[in-house]
């Protein structure tokens, strides 16, 4: 066992990126979705765009707190 | 359109993936379920007879099979969930790593060359299958709101950020991941086959049909094009087994991490 003992975190590899594109899709179909339907109710046509760009933004502010302070 | 073209070009497409079963009557042995049952075959020949004879200095076989799993135990278990679990998880992220990698090399393996991962419906029960495990050790884990809890809270987010983040988390984590896993391996192998078959059978379209020597010359081309095809799709073929089972394990490392 004493080969292998490593407090550290593994260094980022393929796999963190297909992570941050999970994130990524998820946020953007969560709020663009809310955006979608808020414009199905309301009638309006402006808050779907809105909801992508909020989804996205939020989701870029959530993977720096995720991995943005591992150094 | 050329004229004395005798019969026109059919493009291949997604009725190109429904095989007829090898038997007529028996509608579910179809190509796909033969191949990959000939690929458990050949997993659970070669690791059984690497084994059967564990010596301290190996036979070649031996060699080779502890070659393989030790690639999937080192660089893909240990690094993804840790050194003090991870070897729960080896059985079953080595026996994925290689019934996805077979099935998919047998998309360039000669008179087989048909990727079982391009049928939608095996890469949902692979995706769900890490799903499952992984939700369920860490359920185990943390207990089930200790789970959610888990999953879905965002270390160092400032409190009022936390209602807008949650929601991602939890779309994130619990539904995209397993969508995205499946689709990724489907749409590569059904992408890459489809890619091949236009190439070849364009190909031996402009050669054998058009009756144009110029046109055939084409065709002669399209076909060394659609053997550099090969070759890249050989490696995409790799490509994506590693990166399932990559993140399979990841998925379970980050399930039954502890909260720091």
């Amino acid at each position: 066992m004493s080969e292998h003992e490593d407090p550290k975190p593994s260094p980022p590899n393929a796999g963190d990126g297909w992570r941050v594109l999970s994130y990524l899709i998820g946020g953007v179909v969560l709020y663009g979705g809310i955006g979608f339907g808020l414009d199905r109710l309301l009638g309006t046509q402006f808050l779907l765009p809105v909801g992508i760009v909020l989804g996205a933004g939020l989701t870029v502010l959530l993977l720096h707190f995720r991995y943005g302070s591992r150094s | 359109m050329i004229a004395g073209v005798p019969t026109e070009f059919t493009p291949p497409g997604p009725d190109s993936f429904d095989l007829p079963p090898i038997i007529d009557g028996v509608d579910w042995f179809t190509k796909p379920v033969l191949v990959s049952a000939l690929t458990v075959v050949v997993i659970v020949w070669f690791y059984w007879a690497a084994s059967r004879k564990s010596a301290i200095v190996p036979s070649r076989l031996q060699f080779a099979g502890e070659l393989g799993y030790n690639f999937v135990r080192n660089s893909m278990a240990r690094d993804a969930i840790g050194s003090a679990e991870y070897m729960k998880y080896v059985p079953y992220l080595c026996g994925l790593f290689y019934f996805i990698l077979l099935n998919n090399v047998a998309a360039t393996i000669p008179l087989v060359q048909f990727p079982t991962f391009s049928h939608i419906g095996w890469a949902y029960v692979a995706a769900i299958m890490t799903w499952v495990i992984y939700n369920a050790v860490g359920i185990k884990k943390h207990g089930l709101w200790g789970y959610f809890k888990h999953q879905t809270m965002p270390p160092g987010v400032p409190g009022w950020l936390l209602p807008l983040m949650i929601p991602i988390e939890f779309i994130s984590n619990i539904l995209v991941r397993p969508i995205s896993l499946s689709l990724r391996l489907f749409a590569n192998m059904f992408a890459g086959h489809i890619l091949l078959l236009v190439f070849v059978l364009g190909g031996e379209y402009l050669v054998f049909e058009t009756g144009n020597i110029a046109l055939a010359g084409v065709g002669v081309v399209t076909w060394l094009m659609g053997l550099a095809i090969a070759g890249l799709e050989l490696f995409v073929q790799c490509i994506q087994a590693y990166i399932f089972v990559v993140l399979t394990a990841q998925y379970i490392g980050s399930a039954i991490a502890e909260d720091h």
